[in-house]
């Protein structure tokens, strides 16, 4: 069995070859299939959650409160945060919409 | 190249679409899919080349399912193998042709065949699924359990799938005078 597994790699060591590209991968380039373009989720997601976030800061009073806040030197970095979430949130929909054709491995 | 480059060009042509990347990543596997290709397929160069070429285009278009679980290798060769056995699927109708005899006449005209008749020949012996196995096992040096994901069967079956096509190609390299 021992000799037979060092038969078989010295065989197919010496079978072994590179194979040239020869125009290969420029012939897959100019093959591959435009893709739709769907990051406007993104600016979607992203857009819609200011959105929701503009009305309820304005009839909530929370600008006001958050400006008044502000100069009472309480951190308004919390809301810049809270504006940073949008387009976390819009990309991680964006993944969710994608097909998933093959297993995960 | 290491598997850090490929996760950093999976990860640009997934996020902003970089064909570049994707050339990258044709680049540096072309040879490896297109020599699988080429052994399962009796040295069939043009037929190689599209189903290699057809596995990449797969790849590109799926490339988001990626997750970096396995190396992207095994992953590659998991959408090879894949369209491998559609081509084999698609051709059964024609099984009354004579395979071998097509094979020998491919052979002939192309590029690869002359000095690697020998392997060629060799395979021929093995059942489908033994020479993917041997094939990813002793020629693309893969492990036991990354053949078992590409192929996606269990362990012990790839183990046996192997241990089978070896014995085989043993008795036919020595019946041929290998190794002497």
């Amino acid at each position: 069995m021992e000799t037979n597994d060092k038969l078989l790699k010295q065989f197919f060591s010496e079978q072994k070859q590179e194979i040239a590209d020869n125009g290969f991968s420029n012939r897959v380039m100019r093959n591959l299939p435009e893709t739709t373009d769907r990051s406007w989720i993104v600016w979607v997601f992203a857009a819609f959650g200011m959105a929701i976030f503009t009305y309820f800061g304005l009839t909530s009073g929370l600008f006001e409160h958050s400006i008044s806040l502000l100069f009472k030197s309480v951190p308004y970095y919390y809301l810049l945060a809270g504006i940073a979430c949008f387009p976390l949130l819009g990309t991680a929909g964006y993944y969710l919409a994608q097909n998933k054709n093959y297993q995960v491995i | 190249m290491s598997n850090t480059d490929d996760i950093r060009w999976v990860t640009q042509v997934a996020l902003l679409g970089d064909k570049k990347a994707f050339d990258k990543l044709t680049c540096k596997y072309q040879s490896p899919i297109r020599r699988f290709f080429l052994n399962l397929t009796a040295g069939d160069g043009p037929l190689s080349d599209d189903l290699a070429q057809e596995t990449f285009i797969k790849a590109y278009l799926n490339i988001t399912a990626f997750k970096g679980i396995s190396g992207f290798s095994t992953w590659l060769y998991r959408i090879a193998y894949n369209v491998y056995y559609d081509s084999v699927r698609a051709q059964k109708k024609y099984a009354d042709i004579n395979e071998w005899e097509i094979d020998s006449q491919h052979q002939t005209q192309n590029e690869f065949s002359a000095e690697k008749m020998d392997i060629y020949k060799a395979i021929q012996f093995l059942r489908k699924e033994e020479q993917t196995a041997v094939l990813l096992f002793y020629m693309e040096d893969k492990t036991h359990p990354e053949i078992a994901k590409i192929m996606n069967c269990p362990l012990g079956t790839v183990k046996t799938y192997i241990l089978k096509g070896k014995e085989k190609l043993s008795l036919y390299l020595t019946n041929a005078g290998y190794g002497n």
